[in-house]
């Protein structure tokens, strides 16, 4: 689902990611680990078709990077710190808006699903702006599962969801491989994110420095692994 | 699809514009303050300001397009959802295209009012039977800006003086239309009704949106995603 080889992306002078190889599967579960700076949100954002890389080769869902972005996007679902919806808008006004951007056919029995999925279909006519952080990274949850994609891209999403959300994640994730979704997960939270992620993929300073798998792992042995590593 | 995912960006504006209100009541009372001011700057009611009608008219509109255009991806910025429209699989033309006519759509409103109050300002000979053909002008040169200002608001959108830059680069992309506004209202307002003078200026709008067209279809992408 993934293929990238040599990857590279500086801001400026500073080299984010340094030369990352990186393969993903169907139904593979990636966790993306490294300190701050180590590149990861970089390299989620390459993979999202947010940035260009400066070098390196890049295949997303089938597709060269970045002639095929467009079609690529079709299948990622992308998660990030920011909710990435519009405050001023509804939380059903805000889904009917990315139900039309990706084309979806069943648009309104799928936002009525998934608003009551994430415990929010009672509050789907309210603006977002009157949502605790909390509710509004489960709507930006529900924004990601709107088009069904086949490739979930997730930027340290326990770090802003709260417990519902959160354990609505872990069983969206759990359920990935039966369905041949692959995802990738940028996260700090090494040991909690262990129990859904069957490989460890550590950064550091651009490059990688660990991928190993973590199947049937105790997730505090990960975390041991990681700090070993991660330094 | 594209037809689908233009009507929802537009959509998407314009209930943002509905709720907030922020950007047109902006443009209107400038444009209004701007021609009150112009106005005593120029003359008292009793001076005949005929013959600068044209360029009164569009250099209010010109500054008040800057003000329209400069506001036109603050939701974006400052609600942080830009990245969510960009990994969605929208080609860029079409994020082009809803927010040149959410700028056109502006654009019109403070027409609608501006044209009046130009006419009530500065005209003393006729000029209610002439507001078609200056309409019509400013349609044409309302797509000229709503063109380019879509297309300088991305550019400015990843500086990080776009404040600065944005009336920089904008403001004498807008030269040629403020000439061609200028000179299609001039031919008609106040009565000198010269249709060959009006036809050549709309001629060279259409021209100027045309031009612009084709620049901004050809680079959109490479300002997203480069």
């Amino acid at each position: 689902m993934v293929t990238a080889r040599g990857l590279v992306h500086a801001y400026g002078e500073r080299l984010a990611v340094d030369g990352v190889d990186l393969e993903l599967g169907p139904g593979e579960r990636l966790a993306l680990a490294g300190p701050n700076g180590a590149g990861k949100s970089t390299v989620l954002r390459l993979m999202a078709t947010l940035l260009r890389a400066q070098s390196g080769s890049l295949e997303v869902l089938g597709e060269e990077i970045p002639g095929g972005a467009r079609n690529a996007r079709r299948g990622i679902g992308y998660l990030a710190h920011d909710p990435l919806v519009y405050l001023d808008l509804t939380a059903r006004q805000n889904l009917e808006l990315y139900g039309d951007l990706y084309g979806i056919d069943d648009r309104d029995r799928r936002i009525d699903e998934l608003l009551d999925r994430v415990g929010l279909l009672g509050r789907a006519e309210d603006t977002v702006r009157t949502f605790s952080r909390g509710m509004a990274q489960r709507l930006a949850l529900s924004r990601m599962l709107l088009h069904r994609p086949r490739l979930l891209l997730l930027d340290e999403p326990h770090a802003s969801l709260d417990a519902r959300g959160a354990a609505l994640l872990d069983d969206e994730l759990s359920t990935a491989t039966a369905d041949g979704r692959a995802a990738i997960i940028v996260t700090h939270e090494v040991e909690r994110v262990a129990r859904v992620a069957d490989r460890l993929m550590v950064l550091r300073a651009g490059r990688v420095v660990l991928d190993e798998p973590t199947t049937g792992l105790d997730p505090m042995a990960v975390r041991r692994r990681y700090e070993e590593v991660a330094g | 699809m594209r037809g689908r995912q233009l009507m929802a960006l537009v959509r998407k504006d314009l209930r943002l514009e509905l709720r907030t209100r922020e950007t047109i009541v902006a443009m209107v009372l400038f444009a209004i303050v701007m021609l009150a001011i112009l106005q005593f700057g120029f003359g008292t009611r009793d001076d005949d300001l005929t013959r600068f009608v044209g360029g009164l008219m569009w250099v209010t509109l010109a500054f008040t397009a800057v003000l329209g255009v400069g506001r036109s991806y603050v939701a974006e910025r400052e609600q942080r959802v830009l990245d969510g429209l960009l990994v969605s699989p929208v080609p860029r033309t079409v994020m082009l295209g809803a927010k040149a006519i959410a700028i056109f759509l502006y654009m019109t409103v403070v027409e609608i009012v501006v044209i009046p109050l130009v006419g009530i300002f500065f005209v003393k000979g006729p000029y209610w039977d002439a507001i078609g053909w200056i309409a019509i002008a400013a349609v044409l040169a309302n797509i000229c800006i709503a063109l380019s200002g879509t297309l300088f608001s991305g550019l400015a959108l990843f500086t990080r003086a776009r404040d600065l830059i944005l009336p920089v680069l904008f403001l004498p992309a807008l030269v040629p239309v403020v000439i061609a506004g200028a000179g299609a209202t001039h031919a008609v307002a106040g009565g000198p009704h010269d249709m060959s003078e009006w036809r050549g200026y709309c001629l060279f709008l259409l021209a100027y949106a045309i031009l612009f067209a084709l620049v901004s279809v050809a680079t959109y992408d490479a300002v997203f995603d480069d």
